[in-house]
């Protein structure tokens, strides 16, 4: 299992931009009571077969892992949500997209801790990946959302360390904005 | 940290863009961070925030970096890749946030190879520019 929540979250947005897709967006919500998680993409998708065994530790699709045949993404995320009484649901279509989509408890003890969210967010909009990435972040009730393509648009080459740094703090606001 | 809306931070682009005009052109070095699953697990993203706290505190801007995926070395994560003009291209393996610190002080500032956590010279297969 991952050692934070934002760990896993960043491990199936890879997932979408690994499935080529043009636009991915991640929705995280948070309640006192839940902890509400989507990730779309519109991607390559997976067949009903693939996703029954994309379920499976032992199973990557060798694309990406010439050597290794196991796929650790989606087993952390069933993993997590069963131990933790959550649910986690997978919906895709080949050829049109994916959508993963997970309830957590915040309150119980066994979830991993939810991790540096500002972190995670910079390294997914700086990763080496040509399409849209949306963001939306809410916390009791106040939210905000940033794309890469708005990034691009004010900063230009997202990669180079003057706007990572200030895209971090501009994140880093964000979060603390929603989180005070 | 207030806030940011990003007219903001537009205008935060904009009068630093002013102070480097002069330093465009050439990149000083290039660092690639391997960021799949195992990457991420042995703590790619603490390498993350001190490469980028230790690039700023000595102001060295012109650098550029990038994640990527699994980079087919999971026994050695976080594993990052340096390319500095003039030096070679090197695989560094078991990068925390200290070794990433080392890195920018001995190889990006002062050029010398940080020998000890050299894990390879890149195999053509699996880095691309
Ligand atoms: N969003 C998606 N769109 C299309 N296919 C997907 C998506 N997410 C997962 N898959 C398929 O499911 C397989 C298993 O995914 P999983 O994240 O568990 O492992 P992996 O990505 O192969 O390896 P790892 O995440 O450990 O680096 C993938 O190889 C891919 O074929
Ligand atoms: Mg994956």
């Amino acid at each position: 299992m991952h050692a934070t929540l934002c760990d896993l979250i960043t491990d199936l947005v890879q997932n979408s931009f690994e499935a080529n897709a043009a636009e991915v967006t991640l929705n995280v919500e948070e309640t006192e009571k839940n902890l509400k998680v989507v990730i779309a993409d519109n991607g390559k998708g997976m067949s009903a077969e693939t996703l029954e065994k994309a379920k499976d530790p032992f199973y990557s699709d060798g694309l990406k892992h010439k050597h290794r045949k196991v796929g650790l993404g989606l087993p952390f995320l069933f993993q997590t949500s069963e131990m933790t009484g959550g649910t986690a649901t997978i919906e895709s279509e080949e050829g049109v997209g994916t959508t993963v989509t997970f309830n957590l408890d915040p309150a119980n003890v066994d979830l991993p801790m939810f991790g540096n969210f500002s972190t995670a967010a910079a390294t997914l909009m700086t990763y080496g990946f040509q399409g849209n990435l949306t963001i939306e972040h809410s916390k009791d009730g106040k939210s905000y959302s940033v794309s890469r393509e708005e990034l691009i648009e004010v900063l230009g080459d997202l990669n180079d360390l003057e706007s990572l740094t200030l895209l971090k703090q501009f994140i880093e606001g964000n979060e603390e904005e929603i989180n005070g | 940290m207030a806030k940011m809306t990003l007219e903001e931070l537009r205008n935060l682009r904009n009068s630093k863009k002013k102070e480097m005009t002069q330093r465009d052109g050439e990149k000083s070095a290039q660092i690639v961070i391997g960021m799949g699953t195992c990457g991420i697990a042995a703590g790619a993203k603490d390498a993350f925030d001190a490469f980028l706290d230790e690039l700023n505190s000595h102001e060295i801007k012109d650098t550029r970096i990038t994640q990527t995926g699994c980079m087919g070395l999971c026994f050695s994560e976080p594993t990052v890749e340096v390319a500095v003009p003039d030096m070679p291209r090197v695989i560094y393996g078991n990068v925390d946030a200290e070794v990433a610190r080392r890195i920018v002080r001995e190889h990006i500032i002062e050029k010398k190879l940080v020998s000890d956590h050299i894990f390879d010279k890149p195999a053509a297969d699996i880095i691309t520019d």
